[in-house]
């Protein structure tokens, strides 16, 4: 039992969301001694409850609460109610994430600048640049125990899965061809095992050699004495003061009942969906649009990332699913150059599902069925795929909004995410697919799938960083540009998608957000 | 009209039970997802002749074929527990009988037979088709992609291992063994 906090005590810093952003973020002020407490809408979970089963741990960690898909996607018809596939549960996404670690490019900074203005597209600069990042970037690999330079680690070997994809890979002409930098342990450190190639990294990872805040900087946090961590509480609005000063969170806790906690500051790190929803429904006389919503972003330039899947059936057995769930990394195409005809690039990464995910999400949706879908399940260990990961401009059109009747189990209005597709999104999945094709018809393939994106577990910039308040909801440091107590820690941040996977990038600017928060608060701004 | 398949070829076997319990647990999350109007006060819905059973069974076999790969039992064990169902929920008793009879109409209409009595495969599928966004359809889908592919009993025939930190995960089982190219 760990050092607990009143609820009346304003001088904590209430950080909701347990995951990449709220984790390191609560474990970081923790060490630089300032107090917090965690507010986790999800169930504690440990190590014990991790099975090798995918629909069961689907059901288990997965943020199923009332959610709705719109827009142009797919996924508005064929995934009516799961927009997003992320975690409600203690850790968060780190849970469910597959570990890779890339660092973004410094193009993918400066999309604005380098792009100018993209009809149909909100693209902005990061206030911030790769140069200023880089040391947190560092910071954040020894954290996580990235493969790679900075550990030394060396990257995890290679599958046999990803081999198939490195020997296409190399056919057609790429060289990038790389099995990290992935955050799972390939050797013994940090009081965390090696990987032992199990298989189901997306389902949590058995061993904890894949990093996860669940099991390293939430428990660090509270061997601080400074971290108190409350599951199973949902933050339903965020209070302030008549000068617009944060002063507390209401939330639901355990046993549903309404408990306010007072706050010195507030970092909200619930992902990208609840993030916004939880601004927009904190609305007030002085926030008409939603707390810290001058600008009307709150919610707005929602990206999950250009996504796509492919798989084909190889002329040999692969049996994908005996190794880890990211095998390897393809580059090549992570560059930016338009001659290809789009903006920005994609990360190939070579993806394993297993046999009931792949019976759901070959042809996803209901028209998923017959002679093709059961012959082509038939021939899983033949199997070899690979998960297409691509910068996503920001649209003000896709955007999370507050459904007009449906309630949650809470009475609040429930999310409407709108998702739909820019032409640079469809141009990059066309090529995405080409390449993919040419790929493993040099393989010999005999059949080739070209999947859509999946419900989202990439979800970014509903909050996005900004230089001037009126393109954004936070500044260079994530702080609300309307709220100099108010930050967000996670993802929403974002002020592009970058072609690479989130995490490493939320981590290090959380690291640099504490380093700031707490200093702000030693100089007594905060 | 054919109610078994022929015995060719390897056919994941039958002996090893599928858990009753979760093929009614996924029957039962299936309705709900599906969220079907009640009936109408008083209503008592037909209970299915054997015919119509039957006709189940080959409409499972079509969503999902797997002819010489896999015998009926993993499909009539999702059809008993759906059926289970529909003994205690009037909806799910209704939409398996209107669904048949809607199916048995468009089959007499275009085929001028029944269902199960139309001999091209293709031709099934087709049918099926006409009818693959209806709650009679996803009910058997739903029901089916659960009792087939997230079914330990028959993992082996698809070449699935499941489970696997028991035994130490595959570092130390030819996880990176390739030898076809």
């Amino acid at each position: 039992m760990g050092t607990t906090f009143d609820l009346s005590d304003g001088g904590i810093v209430v950080i909701v969301g347990s995951g990449a952003g709220g984790g390191t973020v609560a474990n970081e002020l923790s060490q630089k001694g300032v107090k917090c407490v965690v507010l986790e809408a999800g169930n504690t979970l440990s190590l014990d409850d991790i099975e090798n089963d995918e629909w069961a741990m689907f059901s288990k960690i997965s943020w199923l609460d009332k959610r709705f898909s719109a827009g142009g996607w797919h996924g508005a018809i064929n995934h009516p109610t799961l927009p997003a596939w992320i975690v409600k549960g203690l850790g968060g996404s780190t849970v469910h994430w597959a570990g890779v670690s890339i660092r973004l490019q410094e193009h993918e900074f400066k999309m604005r600048s380098l792009n100018g203005d993209i009809t149909g597209a909100n693209v902005i600069d990061w206030p911030i640049t790769l140069s200023e990042l880089e040391p947190y970037y560092d910071r954040a690999e020894l954290k996580m125990g990235t493969t790679g330079p900075v550990t030394g680690m060396p990257h995890l070997p290679w599958s046999a899965d990803f081999k198939v994809l490195a020997e296409g890979a190399r056919r057609i002409g790429y060289s990038k061809i790389t099995a990290g930098p992935m955050s799972i342990n390939s050797v013994d450190r940090d009081a965390r095992p090696a990987c032992q190639q199990i298989g189901f990294c997306m389902q949590g990872c058995k061993l904890g050699a894949k990093w996860s805040t669940l099991y390293t900087e939430l428990p660090k946090a509270v061997e601080t004495g400074n971290c108190e961590i409350r599951t199973n509480c949902m933050v339903l609005q965020i209070e302030h003061d008549a000068s617009g000063k944060v002063t507390g969170v209401v939330y639901a806790d355990s046993a549903g009942a309404k408990q306010r906690q007072k706050a010195r500051a507030v970092c909200v790190a619930g992902n990208s969906i609840e993030s916004p929803r939880l601004l927009l429904n904190s609305a007030s006389n002085l926030f008409p649009d939603g707390l810290a919503n001058s600008s009307g972003q709150v919610g707005r330039n929602y990206m999950t990332h250009m996504t796509a899947g492919v798989y084909a059936v190889m002329p040999g057995e692969v049996h994908m699913n005996r190794g880890t769930a990211v095998a390897g990394i393809v580059r090549d195409e992570a560059h930016n150059d338009t001659r290809r005809g789009f903006v920005a690039g994609y990360t190939i990464e070579k993806l394993a599902l297993g046999l009931g995910f792949l019976s759901a999400f070959l042809v996803p949706g209901p028209t998923g069925w017959g002679r093709k879908v059961s012959g082509a399940l038939e021939k899983y260990k033949y199997m070899s795929g690979v998960w297409i990961c691509g910068e996503d401009l920001p649209q003000e059109q896709n955007r999370i909004e507050l459904h007009p009747t449906e309630r949650d189990q809470y009475g609040l209005p429930a999310p409407i995410v709108y998702k739909t597709d820019h032409p640079n999104d469809t141009n990059m999945r066309n090529h995405s697919y080409g390449q993919m094709e040419k790929i493993y018809n040099s393989l010999g393939s005999t059949e080739i799938y070209n999947l859509p994106a999946y419900p989202a577990s990439h979800n970014m910039g509903t909050n996005r960083m900004s230089e001037k308040p009126r393109d954004g909801v936070v500044n260079r440091w994530g702080q609300a540009h309307d709220i100099k107590n108010l930050f967000v820690s996670d993802g929403s941040q974002f002020a592009s998608s970058g072609s690479p996977n989130p995490t490493l990038t939320i981590v290090a600017l959380a690291i640099r957000q504490a380093e700031y928060i707490a200093g702000e608060m030693k100089r007594g701004h905060i | 009209m054919h109610t078994s398949i022929s015995h060719h070829g390897r056919r994941a076997s039958s002996q090893a039970p599928v858990t009753r319990r979760f093929v009614l647990r996924t029957a039962v999350l299936v309705t709900a997802a599906l969220a079907l109007p009640a009936l109408p006060a008083g209503a008592v819905p037909e209970p299915l002749s054997a015919a119509q059973k039957t006709t189940l069974l080959r409409i499972a076999r079509d969503i999902y074929p797997h002819e010489g790969f896999l015998d009926d039992a993993p499909y009539q064990a999702v059809i008993d527990a759906i059926l289970i169902e529909s003994e205690s929920n009037p909806a799910v008793a209704d939409l398996l009988a209107k669904g048949i009879e809607d199916l048995e109409r468009r089959a007499h209409e275009i085929h001028q037979t029944d269902y199960a009595a139309i001999a091209s495969a293709e031709k099934r599928e087709g049918l099926l088709r006409s009818i693959e966004l209806t709650d009679f359809f996803q009910k058997l889908k739903g029901g089916l992609l659960m009792g087939l592919y997230n079914n330990k009993a028959l993992y082996a025939a698809f070449g699935y291992d499941g489970s696997s930190w028991e035994t130490g995960g595959f570092i130390h089982k030819g996880f990176d063994t390739i030898d076809w190219f």
